[in-house]
């Protein structure tokens, strides 16, 4: 193997971003665009192609129940640039580039280093994860959330508060599931982002702060809400596009965990159960922040997880990110405790999913229980994941084994 | 306790002071949870040799496994519920037909010519008729036919749904050999001019007889649904119809029949539904009085002569049985249903009609010397379409996944899978063993009980590169083959084998681990099963014959390459052992090459990538760790 010192990060990158750009520019998109696994009802890029049509012409495209983008995308695609295929192919390389770009950023503000041999690493896992690269390629645009989100961690490790608020309320427009992620951000705009898991202290930043940066975000959100309400019309944006990762009006399959629980649902259970799947997801964000009070970029990384699993609308991107995030954090390498077996569960996944989804839509020899089963895999691998990470992420204060010692939890 | 205590006390209380430990909750705990974990690791290679022969006796045992006997799910089907119409006078017509077929054939009549002819007769029926032409163009040069169609629209409803009757010109005896199927497809033709006749039709009829074996109907079926394949140049069909639910290929090959065989594999693997294989065998035993047969093996019990397949030095009281007799008879039938499966090409003109999502199968005449001929087969034909033109959604009720062992026994999924999981988990405990194997390392004396284990680092990445390199080169070994230039010459798969001396090269240049690590060898044998372990246990949904083939071929000459330098000394002999198990094919079977690419040319079969992209890297894989040691 070369050793990474020798490889300049430029070279690796503009040669990472054009195989991208030569790869998107073929007509692999054709047979990936309309794949459930990488694109929801609320990414994909043929509905947003159908809503700027119908927004062109006059019709107010969330009358209809097909369209569930931002206004914000919109506004994007109608004035600025023109859905095509070029332009897609160029933006969603520019986005995985930005992505790459930040995760490169955080991982040096994250050491306080300039420059270091391991960003060839976490730039090249970032663009290679094929849970990123397809869905991508797929023009969904799960992948520029991502981007953004990357973008507000990576503001808030480099202390650029504004900015990083600035994209996270554009995170929460794009997509509703993220304010899980507006507490660990904000903590990690007020303490640092520099590894503290080996010595765990209690939480050294100034509350204070934290108000003014709510303050901030509150104000931000608003006035993009506003800017959406513009550009649409009316209000009737805010329950399809924020309302659909709420109420779940759409039951596409696609590989996360809620679109079958409530297609078997019977209807008077609905609302109690869309309320038990909503809250369930913020209930993570308390004790994850508290107990990684000192390390809030690692909290961030692990709400992200939790978002990979349990989000509504998943599409690969979401645990990708989170798979592909774990580059950043090489200190907890050592402490994983099954690292084999979640690496076969997503194996196993990522083979059965495709599988599963051509034997029950295609082949018609499944039906929608293969599917689901898969889906139940890709929620093992994906939680195996998550619980190794807080796992290492937590037994590495304590330190390495000693012969004739044994950790236990009381 | 005292000693004198009965002895079943005794072991109660050690139970117990085994269950419930004193001291240290949480160090009891742990001790458990080593115990537990050591008394699994001593054991593995036990547990990992009685998987293995569990899984290859379960293999073998398929044929005689308990199944169940055969029914119809759907109560929509009623199959044989209605008076059959078909009478002498139409099996008159299909003589007639017969005899225009036979002299078009003895004049030597181009596809074009006899295509016209069909489309006219079609016309006469007063039925829509066209002709489509085709060429596929492929490594081998281009064949091109013509084929003939005709849609009759139904009587009763708006013709969203349709039924295929079709047959095809050269009949599926050795597997489109050359021998002709004239009255499969007089049968058609004269069917064409029967069934027109009713009203109680629900769904569209297409007649269809495609030229060639299954060329043309793969061109008619592409062209219907609209699908561009780069190497196939055709018109657009002149009638449409409604979605195809059901299909059914006659070939009836002979002057007469004694047996309907039934033969129903399609694509890639692909099953029909149940429902419609025993609603035919119902139709066909009880309403059309012929017997039905899997494929073309008669009844073990009709014709015992036919199973006396042991080797004679086995005594006549064994090779005579009727159970053992029964058992060859079943254990054809698996295997003949296997080698379709496994090799991804269906046994028939319906194996096409899958890749639409089209439940089809082939009705083959049996060429016998009587008793049955077109009498019989149009009454069971009509009768079997009555029966599926009562389908109200398409056929799902029934088993999807399933082998046949007999016309009327068959196994359920969950009787046949654990065969080639249990091989498959074999594997992976035993990639999971080594791969625990290679991160800890004891120092000290071996002997002493008291053994210092010490982590060691595993060279992922290169592993991971090895693993990656020869499936790039699997990737670049299809695409050889699949050229013109391969066929040229027998020179040509010599030359190709010779890419088996890349891997080997490039573990050469590896560096060499520092002692420190985990050898290359290890890790890359350990993530090889690993991973050979998870393609076939999920295969095995998808194409059980397959995945059971793979377990049988690739479970123990993975699991048994040395890891330790003093077994492996000639290590280029074992290289070569596995670069020849898994790349001897492009020699020692030119023929196979041929059809495998020609299948995926012109049919999408996936056998031959698959061969080369997954299965015969992992086989170069085990290779190289022999290099590596």
């Amino acid at each position: 193997m070369k050793t990474p010192s020798t490889v300049p990060l430029g070279l690796v990158f503009s040669a990472l971003v054009a195989s991208r750009l030569l790869i998107s520019c073929t007509s692999i998109h054709e047979y990936l665009i309309h794949d459930h696994q990488l694109s929801s009802p609320l990414t994909s890029f043929l509905n947003l192609k159908e809503g700027i049509y119908l927004f062109n012409n006059g019709v107010d495209p969330y009358s209809g129940g097909v369209f569930r983008h931002s206004p914000l995308y919109l506004s994007l695609f109608t004035t600025i640039l023109s859905p095509s295929r070029i332009i897609a192919s160029l933006l969603w390389t520019l986005c995985d580039s930005i992505g790459a770009w930040s995760m490169v950023r955080i991982w040096r503000a994250r050491n306080n280093i300039v420059q270091s041999s391991r960003d060839v690493l976490v730039a090249a896992l970032y663009f290679l994860n094929p849970y990123l690269f397809l869905p991508s390629l797929a023009f969904s645009t799960s992948s520029i959330e991502n981007a953004v989100s990357l973008l507000a961690i990576m503001f808030a490790c480099e202390r650029r508060t504004s900015a990083s608020l600035l994209a996270l309320a554009f995170l929460v427009q794009l997509s509703l599931s993220s304010v899980v992620l507006i507490v660990p951000i904000i903590l990690l705009l007020i303490t640092s982002p520099i590894s503290q898991l080996v010595s765990p202290r209690p939480f050294s930043g100034k509350w204070t702060q934290s108000l003014g940066h709510v303050f901030e975000l509150a104000i931000y959100v608003l006035v993009l809400t506003l800017a959406s309400t513009l550009v649409s019309g009316d209000f009737l944006w805010i329950s399809q596009t924020w309302g659909a990762s709420l109420t779940l009006p759409d039951l596409t399959p696609n590989p996360g965990l809620w679109w079958y629980f409530f297609t078997e649902m019977f209807d008077h259970f609905r609302p109690f159960f869309l309320m038990v799947f909503s809250v369930h997801l913020l209930i993570y964000i308390a004790p994850i922040c508290i107990k990684f009070q000192y390390d809030s970029l690692y909290a961030t990384f692990l709400l992200v997880g939790v978002l990979g699993i349990f989000k509504a609308y998943l599409t690969l991107s979401d645990p990708g990110l989170f798979l592909s995030m774990i580059s950043l954090f090489p200190e907890i390498y050592p402490y994983f405790r099954h690292p084999i077996v979640t690496s076969l569960l997503h194996l196993h996944a990522t083979m059965l999913l495709p599988l599963f989804h051509r034997l029950w839509l295609t082949q018609g020899t499944g039906n929608a229980n293969f599917f689901y089963a898969s889906t139940l895999v890709f929620a093992c691998a994906n939680g195996a994941a998550l619980v190794d990470c807080v796992w290492a992420g937590l037994r590495i204060a304590i330190g390495e084994q000693v012969d004739g010692y044994a950790v236990t939890q009381e | 306790m005292s000693s004198d205590s009965p002895f079943w006390l005794r072991k109660l209380t050690a139970i117990n002071s085994r269950l419930f430990p004193r001291g240290d909750a949480n160090l009891t705990r742990l001790k458990r949870r080593q115990a537990l974990f050591a008394a699994i690791g001593r054991r593995l290679p036990l547990l990992r040799t009685l998987l293995f022969v569990a899984g290859y006796l379960w293999i073998l045992a398929i044929p005689t496994l308990p199944g169940q006997g055969t029914y119809i799910d759907e109560n929509a089907l009623l199959p044989g519920q209605v008076n059959t119409n078909w009478n002498w006078a139409e099996v008159h017509a299909a003589d007639r037909y017969l005899d225009h077929i036979e002299k078009l054939r003895d004049d030597n009549a181009t596809s074009e010519q006899r295509a016209k002819y069909f489309a006219e007769e079609f016309k006469k029926l007063g039925i829509p008729a066209s002709t489509q032409n085709y060429t596929f163009s492929t490594v081998f040069g281009d064949s091109s036919g013509t084929n003939a169609y005709a849609t009759m629209s139904a009587p009763r409803s708006p013709g969203v749904e349709a039924m295929v009757i079709s047959a095809s010109w050269l009949s599926r005896t050795g597997e489109g050999a050359g021998s002709l199927n004239l009255r499969g497809v007089s049968t058609v033709l004269a069917l064409a001019g029967f069934l027109r006749r009713y009203s109680f039709w629900a769904k569209d009829l297409v007649f269809v007889i495609s030229d060639d074996y299954l060329e043309g109907m793969q061109a008619w079926l592409s062209a219907y649904h609209g699908i561009s394949q780069s190497n196939l140049h055709t018109n657009d069909l002149d009638l449409s119809s409604g979605v195809i639910w059901t299909a059914l290929s006659i070939d009836y090959p002979g002057h007469s029949f004694s047996h309907l065989g039934m033969f129903h594999e399609g694509l890639n693997g692909r099953l029909p539904n149940q429902d419609l294989l025993n609603s035919f065998i119902h139709i066909s035993k009880y309403s059309g009085g012929v017997p039905v047969i899997l494929y073309d093996y008669v009844d073990h019990q009709e014709y015992p002569d036919q199973y006396d397949l042991l080797p004679s030095w086995i005594p006549a009281s064994v090779r005579q049985h009727p159970d053992v007799k029964g058992y060859l008879y079943r254990f054809k039938n698996v295997l003949r249903h296997g080698r379709y499966q496994a090799r991804g090409i269906g046994s028939g003109v319906h194996a096409l009609f899958h890749q639409f999502r089209i439940d089809a199968f082939t009705i083959f005449a049996l060429p016998a010397t009587g008793p049955h001929g077109f009498h019989a087969i149009g009454r069971i034909i009509e009768s079997t379409l009555r029966t599926t033109n009562n389908l109200l959604e398409r056929l799902h009720a029934s088993f999807f996944f399933y082998i046949l062992t007999d016309p009327d026994n068959f196994l359920k999924i969950g009787l046949y899978l654990p065969s080639a999981i249990l091989i498959s988990v074999a594997m992976m405990l035993t990639g999971l063993s080594l791969w625990v194997e290679a991160g800890w390392t004891t120092s000290g004396d071996k002997k002493s009980t008291d053994k210092k284990w010490t982590r060691r680092k595993r060279p992922i990445l290169h592993v991971l590169a090895i693993m990656i390199s020869t499936h790039l080169l699997g990737v670049t070994m299809f695409y050889l083959v699949n050229n013109k230039l391969f066929f040229r010459s027998r020179i040509c798969p010599v030359a190709v084998m010779l890419i088996t001396a890349v891997p080997p090269i490039y573990a050469i240049f590896i560096p060499a681990a520092s002692p420190s690590d985990a050898p290359l060898s290890v890790v890359l044998k350990a993530l090889n099963l690993c991973f050979a372990s998870t393609v076939i246990s999920i295969t095995t949904v998808l194409n059980f014959s397959l995945a059971a083939s793979m377990a049988i071929l690739l479970g123990i000459p993975l699991s048994v390459s040395p890891t330790s330098s003093r077994r492996a000394r000639p290590k280029t002999v074992y290289y070569i052992a596995y670069a020849l198990f898994g790349l001897g094919w492009l020699v020692l079977c030119p023929e196979g090459v041929r059809k495998a690419v020609l299948d995926w040319e012109t049919l999408g079969v996936w056998f031959g990538p698959f061969l080369c992209i997954v299965i015969a890297p992992l086989v170069l894989q085990a290779g190289v760790v022999c290099i590596l040691v």
